[in-house]
Parts: structure tokens; C-alpha cells; sequence
């Protein structure tokens, strides 16, 4: 499981790859920390590359979204693979969140 | 005519009356039942954790995470406290209290008390601790934090030598309950009031409120001078009211029910709205009663004596009669439709109820919920309206009682507390659950004094009950469960005393012995399919009977366990400790399962999240915090289904019984947890829960083929 984290024309980019399982989660959580406590930037999740995500994945994206949500940022994920979608819209986070 | 117009409208207007009393009270027994089993959802998310209160003691900095746990799995839960006995941790000082506050949707955890917050001085605090038990706190405002209208449930707990420990406190807030309440009114402006046993208000109904007479409402109702009239039944108090601004007029109705602590539901209706159709119809009467005039006096003209007699008595029958077709036709279709369980291969069952020429009270009701039948049968004493009634709303409580619990006696307590509550007329029910597990056929029930249901395998006999009092007799019954074990193909034979006791032209009882009788011909002629069983059984009755009329409603209910053999094509078990690290294991030895049963990847994909969830529950939850514990996972498929059996010693929990997690809410309302379950039963068929010999077990099946 990878995190990546970049910075580009006043946005961040994290990028997820691998398995999101909850054997990972701590990991990517810590991973994701400094974004909790940097603001004024919105983020972008890009998950091409992301195969599988549980519910505690499912919880450090609300996490996150929460509290950029709080300085008036955006987070947005981009290119869910299908069976990830699923997830999203049985658990209705496919509408709290912005999906590209 | 006018002075005849007059009095139909006065005669209307009280007819009208008499049935907003009517409804009101319905309305408000009904609310103060939701009203019940939502706080007893606070009790029930509770208790399903004291285990993890007593178990955490040993470590108090591990209480922050047991209250921010509470408050992330209830989002109506505005803040948590454990507040421990003075001096419990002599190395935390005199005072230790982790706190969780929600404040919008950040969630706060920090330790609360300090000399100047002394919480052993708190009311609460003191009474929850000298009185030993738990109780509701008056309503308050909390003004510092959240500005929203609190209570408290507050309760102690022990440690391992049974000592208090320490007092939880939960604060909620009460919109919920009111939203809850005002879901739905008969009249657009009506709405509902909550108030404590103190009188004040526990829930205000804000903006959508047509006149602002909450106020005047509440000094009404708090103030004993007053002139209040008790409904015809004694169950509701009522009084009238001008509003003092716009002089709307209007009533209230209130009601205090004895099992939510003393507190008061009252609906508030206005006149101009409850009055409406009479006004509408004022001219088509005026008509009406012309006309009726005209007929009256041609017929008059005509013939007869006593001709306006015989007009009043059929006018009073037809109107008695409608009322007992509608009553009845509630009556049944409150039963279940025989497709409810057609679909299932594991479960025969076929109910009937042949009503008497009045309305009665008969019942009987079944569903399936995680793999687990539910059933019961019941009559009320008495007939008529009030009896069907009575069984309304027992059939409604166990429909809803049984949505969270899986304790057949827990059951019948909860509705024998219903059933005692303002028991004027007392009105008794014969009741019976039982509950089925279709896994293991193991068979759990509690008998109210009713019949005892038979057992139909190569023998029959009737099922070893505890007799217990009926529902509504005596609130201090304590119900005990007993259970057995349904064999392959054994079925299960429900009945009302309508069966036993109906009788021929001589008056002759049909009686126990020849029910037995035809069932044990049943038995020899290999016919004990629920259908047959039943049909056999209303032949018979029915030669008996010869055509007397029928004095009793005639119920019958008959659920053959019929589980099907299955061809195991793969079987493999893993044991794993209770380390999220593990997972990665876990998912190794469910990927080589669905891959050795050429599953496709979506759905094999689908078949480890579920079970992931479910493991990480057990992890989560099992054992307490640095303690190791094992659980065993068992993959066991045939052509068509897996079936996954999740087996750990830790603490009972049953996770089917937590309520479905809300997936509408807004980002800022969504809580962070709450999901696990939530995914599994959504991504598996079905999925099923026991606790056998001390250890959970939970068994998630997905179909894979087909």
C-alpha cells in the first residue's frame, strides 16, 4: 500500500495505490496526518490505482473530509474503479463527496 | 328543518368529538410506544457494552476511548461522561472524569472534572449514586456549549466485586424524540408536545407551528385548578383552549403512560381544521335531510306502525356492523401474507384464522429477520373492538421489539409491561413466542398461558412450557425461555382455544384429545406438511362442528422445519488473534477461496470486504484492550453458495441486533463509525447469530452461482 503526497498550483494530490484494507489503514492514516493540520488547500484523492478499500479506508476519507470541510476546502476523489463506486453508493458517501 | 338541520350539526359535531377522542388516544398510545423503544435503544446500545465498562476499569486512560467509542456509534448522543467514585484511581486524584463532547461534527474527548468542576457535587451525580439504579434527568438547556435542549440518562457501574465504580452519564438531545414524534399528525397545524414528570418540556416544537400558544398550553396542563375532562376510557385527559393571540380555538389531549418515566405525550388539534368536513357538508345535509323528510312522510302516508322504530334499529345495526367490517378487515390484514416466507426452502408455514361472526382477538404473526423465524400466536380475552385493539397493539410490539432482540422472554417482558400499563378493563391476552434459528433448528420460546403448540416428528406431543401468567395480568411476571432442538422435517402446531373449544348443535366441545387425534392420524398417513396439517385439522372441525354457529375465532399455525442437506465442495478454517495485522492473512485465505470457486473478481471483491468488516468487529470489540483472543474462521461452500462462520470467545455481542446505520445523513451528521456491520449484511444474503457454549458465532452466506 502507498501514499503519496504532492503539491501542485496550490493543491494537494494524494495518490493511493495498492489495497486499502484495514491492516493498511493505520499506516495510511499517518501518512495523511500533515494534511489534517496544513489548511487552505483543496486535496485531490487520485484513485486510479486504488484496488480495494474497507471501512475503516472508508473512515479516514471522511476524517479528512471533515476537517477540510471545516476550513472551507474541498476534497475530491478522482477515477474510482467500479466496485469501489459500489461501496460508495451503498454507504451514501457517494453524496458527500465531489467524484470525478 | 332549520331546528332539525340544527340538531344533526350539534349531534355531528359531538360525533366528531367522540372520535378525535378516539383517535387521539390511539395516536398517543401509539407515539408513547416509540417513544419507549427509542429510549430503550439508548438502554439496549448500552447495555450491549457493559461488558467493555467493567473490562476497561483496569485501565482508566482507555475510558477516553470507551466514551468516544459510545459517541461515535450514536449520533443522536451529545456527550458522554464515566465519571468515576471519588478517590477510584489513587493515582489520578481525588477526581477522574473522560468526557466526550460532540460539538457539530467534531468530537471532543478530555478529561472534565477539576476542583472547580466537582462533579461528586452535581445532583445527578448524587442521586444516581445513593439510589444505586439508573434514571432520566429532568430536561435542561444547555447554554454554554451547544444551546439545544438536554436530558441525562444516567446509571452506575460495577467492577469485578460488584463495588460502583463509577456513574455514565449520556446526554441527548431531545430533537430527535420530537422529530420522531411529529412525524406524522391527521390535521396539518396539529402537533406533539413532550413534557417530564415535572411538568416541563422535554421537546418544542419550533417553526412550523401555526399559533404560538406552547406557553399558555403548558401552564394549562401543569396547573391541577384547571377544567380538564378524562376521556371514556380514563387513559387521556383533555381540555380546551383559546388561543390568546390569534383566538384560534382548539384542544389538547394529554397521556402518561407508566412506562416512560412518568413523562407526558400531548397532541394539540385545532378546531377550524377538525370541524372542516362539517362545514363542507352542512348544505349537502341540509338536502339530504329535505329529501329524507319527504321519503319519511310518503312512507308514513303509506304504511306501518312503529315504522320510525324499525327505521332507527336497522339504521343502528348497519351502523355496528360497518364498524366491526372495518375492524375486522384492520384485523386481518395485519396478518402475514402466506408469500412472506414462500421463497425459503428451510421453512414450511401456513397460518389461518377463520374470524367468529364478531370481531375478535386472535393473532397470530411470523416473519423471518437474519436467518431466524419468528412467530407467535395470541388471543385476547374478550371480543369486539377492544379485543382487537389489545391485539393491535401486542402485534405491533412484537414486530417491533423483535427488530433488536432475539430473547423470546425478553420479548414477552416487554410486552406484559405494555400490557399492564392502565389495565381498567382488564383485559388479558394468552400469548406464545418462539423464535427459530433455521441454521441449527434450535428453537427458543416463552408460553404466556396458552396452549401448548404440539410437536409433530414420528411422534406427537406437546411442546415442555413454563406455564406463566398471560399478558396483562400482573406486571411483576418474570418469563423465563425454554428451548429444544426441531429435527429434519419435525413441525410445529399452533392454536387458539377457538380450535378446542368450538362446538357441535349439542353444545359438545371439539377438545384437546381430537386434536391430538388427527394429528397423530397425520403422522400415520405421512401428511404433516404445514398445508395438509392444516387443512386436515379445519375438515375435521368442520364435520364436527355441522354447521353451529361459530362462537370463537378459530386459529391455527403450523411450521414445518424442512432444511435442506447441502453437497460441500470445499471447506477449509483459519485461525487468527485479535490484531489488525492479521487481516492481511485473512484476506489471503479468502481470495484462495473464491478463487479456487472461479468466483469473478467483483464479487469476490465483495466476499472480502463483508467479511473483513466482520472479523474487524470481533476485533474491535471481542477482548478487551491488550488481552489476546483467538477467531476461527470457517469457509465452507457448496454449488451454489459460501458460507463464511466467524467463531470468537469474547464477549457476547450480537451484531444483527444493532440498528441499520443511516446513510442519508449529511457530511456534517454522519458519524465517523458505524459502518462495519452496516457493509456486511448489505454485501452478504443473509447473515445469522449465536451464541452457543460462550462463544459468538456468525454465519454470512452469499450466493455464487445462478
Amino acid at each position: 500500500m502507498n501514499t503519496n503526497i504532492t503539491e501542485k498550483d496550490g493543491k494537494y494530490t494524494v495518490s493511493l495505490e495498492g489495497e486499502l484494507d484495514t491492516a493498511h489503514a493505520l499506516e495510511v492514516e499517518q501518512a495523511m496526518q500533515p494534511l489534517h493540520e496544513l489548511s487552505g488547500k483543496d486535496i485531490t484523492i487520485d484513485c486510479a490505482k486504488l484496488d480495494y478499500i474497507a471501512s475503516s479506508g472508508l473512515r479516514i476519507l471522511l476524517g479528512l473530509l471533515k476537517s477540510a470541510k471545516a476550513k472551507g476546502n474541498k476534497v475530491v476523489l478522482k477515477d474510482l474503479n467500479d466496485e469501489i463506486k459500489e461501496v460508495f453508493k451503498m454507504t451514501g458517501f457517494i453524496d458527500i463527496f465531489d467524484i470525478e | 328543518m332549520l331546528l332539525i338541520s340544527g340538531i344533526q350539526q350539534n349531534y355531528a359535531r359531538k360525533q366528531i368529538r367522540n372520535n378525535l377522542e378516539r383517535n387521539a388516544e390511539m395516536e398517543l398510545i401509539i407515539k408513547s410506544i416509540d417513544v419507549k423503544h427509542s429510549l430503550e435503544d439508548v438502554t439496549l446500545a448500552l447495555r450491549n457494552r457493559s461488558w467493555e465498562f467493567e473490562k476497561f476499569l483496569h485501565y482508566p486512560d482507555s475510558l477516553f476511548d470507551v466514551t468516544r467509542r459510545i459517541m461515535e456509534e450514536n449520533p443522536n448522543f451529545a456527550g458522554c461522561c464515566i465519571a468515576m467514585v471519588p478517590n477510584y484511581y489513587p493515582e489520578k486524584g481525588r477526581l477522574f472524569e473522560p468526557y466526550t463532547l460532540r460539538r457539530g461534527e467534531v468530537i471532543e474527548t478530555f478529561q472534565l472534572a477539576s476542583e472547580e468542576h466537582d462533579y461528586s457535587k452535581n445532583p445527578n451525580f448524587i442521586i444516581a449514586a445513593e439510589n444505586d439504579s439508573s434514571f432520566w434527568s429532568e430536561p435542561y438547556h444547555d447554554e454554554d456549549d451547544l444551546n439545544v435542549t438536554l436530558i441525562t440518562y444516567t446509571f452506575p457501574i460495577y467492577d469485578e466485586y460488584g463495588d460502583m465504580a463509577a456513574i455514565v452519564g449520556i446526554d441527548l438531545n431531545t430533537e430527535w424524540l420530537g422529530k420522531l414524534l411529529n412525524s406524522r399528525h391527521v390535521f396539518p397545524s396539529s402537533y406533539n408536545l413532550l413534557l417530564s414528570g415535572e411538568g416541563r418540556l422535554i421537546y418544542r416544537p419550533n417553526g412550523e407551528i401555526k399559533h404560538k400558544d406552547v406557553e399558555q398550553i403548558m401552564g394549562l396542563i401543569n396547573d391541577s385548578t384547571a377544567k380538564h375532562t378524562i376521556s371514556a376510557s380514563g387513559r387521556v385527559t383533555i381540555f380546551s383552549f383559546v388561543d390568546w393571540e390569534d383566538h384560534a380555538k382548539g384542544s389538547v389531549y394529554y397521556y402518561t403512560p407508566n412506562s416512560i418515566h412518568s413523562w407526558s405525550i400531548a397532541v394539540v388539534n385545532y378546531d377550524d381544521e377538525v370541524f372542516a368536513p362539517l362545514i363542507k357538508m352542512q348544505w349537502r345535509n341540509l338536502l339530504l335531510t329535505f329529501i329524507g323528510l319527504l321519503i319519511l312522510s310518503f312512507i308514513i302516508q303509506r304504511s306501518a306502525k312503529n315504522i320510525s322504530k324499525l327505521h332507527q334499529a336497522t339504521l343502528e345495526r348497519e351502523h355496528i356492523d360497518s364498524e366491526l367490517n372495518i375492524a375486522r378487515n384492520i384485523q386481518m390484514s395485519m396478518l402475514p401474507k402466506s408469500d412472506e416466507t414462500a421463497s425459503r426452502d428451510d421453512c414450511d408455514i401456513v397460518g389461518s384464522l377463520d374470524p367468529a361472526k364478531m370481531v375478535g382477538g386472535d393473532l397470530f404473526d411470523y416473519f423471518v429477520r437474519d436467518e431466524k423465524l419468528f412467530f407467535c400466536i395470541g388471543d385476547v380475552s374478550g371480543k369486539g373492538i377492544p379485543a382487537a385493539l389489545v391485539m393491535a397493539v401486542n402485534h405491533t410490539l412484537f414486530r417491533s421489539v423483535s427488530a433488536h432482540e432475539t430473547n423470546p422472554a425478553r420479548m414477552m417482558q416487554s410486552l406484559n409491561e405494555t400490557a399492564c400499563q392502565r389495565n381498567e378493563q382488564n383485559m388479558f391476552a394468552t400469548f406464545f413466542i418462539g423464535v427459530l434459528d433455521l441454521p441449527t433448528g434450535r428453537l427458543r420460546y416463552c408460553n404466556a398461558g396458552h396452549d401448548l403448540p404440539f410437536v409433530i416428528g414420528k411422534t406427537v406431543k406437546s411442546i415442555q412450557a413454563k406455564p406463566h401468567l398471560p399478558l396483562g395480568v400482573m406486571d411483576d411476571v418474570i418469563y423465563t425461555m425454554q428451548e429444544t432442538t426441531m429435527t429434519v422435517n419435525e413441525t410445529l402446531f399452533l392454536y387458539t382455544d377457538g380450535l378446542t373449544e368450538a362446538k357441535n348443535e349439542k353444545h359438545e366441545q371439539f377438545g384437546v384429545k381430537r386434536v391430538e387425534e388427527v394429528l397423530k392420524h397425520s403422522v400415520e398417513n405421512k401428511s404433516v406438511a404445514s398445508k395438509t396439517l392444516i387443512q386436515t385439522m379445519k375438515e375435521k372441525v368442520d364435520a364436527f362442528v355441522n354447521g353451529a354457529e361459530q362462537s370463537d375465532d378459530l386459529t391455527m399455525l403450523a411450521i414445518q422445519y424442512t432444511p435442506k442437506e447441502k453437497h460441500i465442495i470445499y471447506r477449509e478454517t483459519l485461525t487468527l488473534i485479535n490484531k489488525v495485522s492479521e487481516i492481511t492473512r485473512l484476506n489471503a485465505f479468502v481470495k484462495s477461496a473464491t478463487s479456487a470457486l472461479n468466483m469473478e473478481n467483483a464479487l469476490a471483491n465483495q466476499i472480502k470486504l463483508a467479511v473483513e468488516e466482520a472479523v474487524t468487529n470481533v476485533i474491535d470489540y471481542a477482548y478487551p484492550n491488550d488481552t489476546e483472543g483467538n477467531i476461527e474462521i470457517t469457509i465452507e461452500a457448496d454449488e451454489s453458495r459460501i458460507r463464511f462462520i466467524l467463531t470468537d470467545s469474547g464477549a457476547d455481542f450480537d451484531p444483527t441486533g444493532v440498528s441499520k446505520a443511516d446513510t442519508t445523513l449529511s457530511v456534517d451528521e454522519r458519524p465517523i463509525g458505524g459502518l462495519g456491520v452496516f457493509l456486511v449484511r448489505n454485501l452478504m444474503d443473509s447473515i445469522n447469530y449465536e451464541r452457543t457454549n460462550g462463544k459468538n458465532v456468525l454465519r454470512m452466506e452469499k450466493q455464487y452461482v445462478g
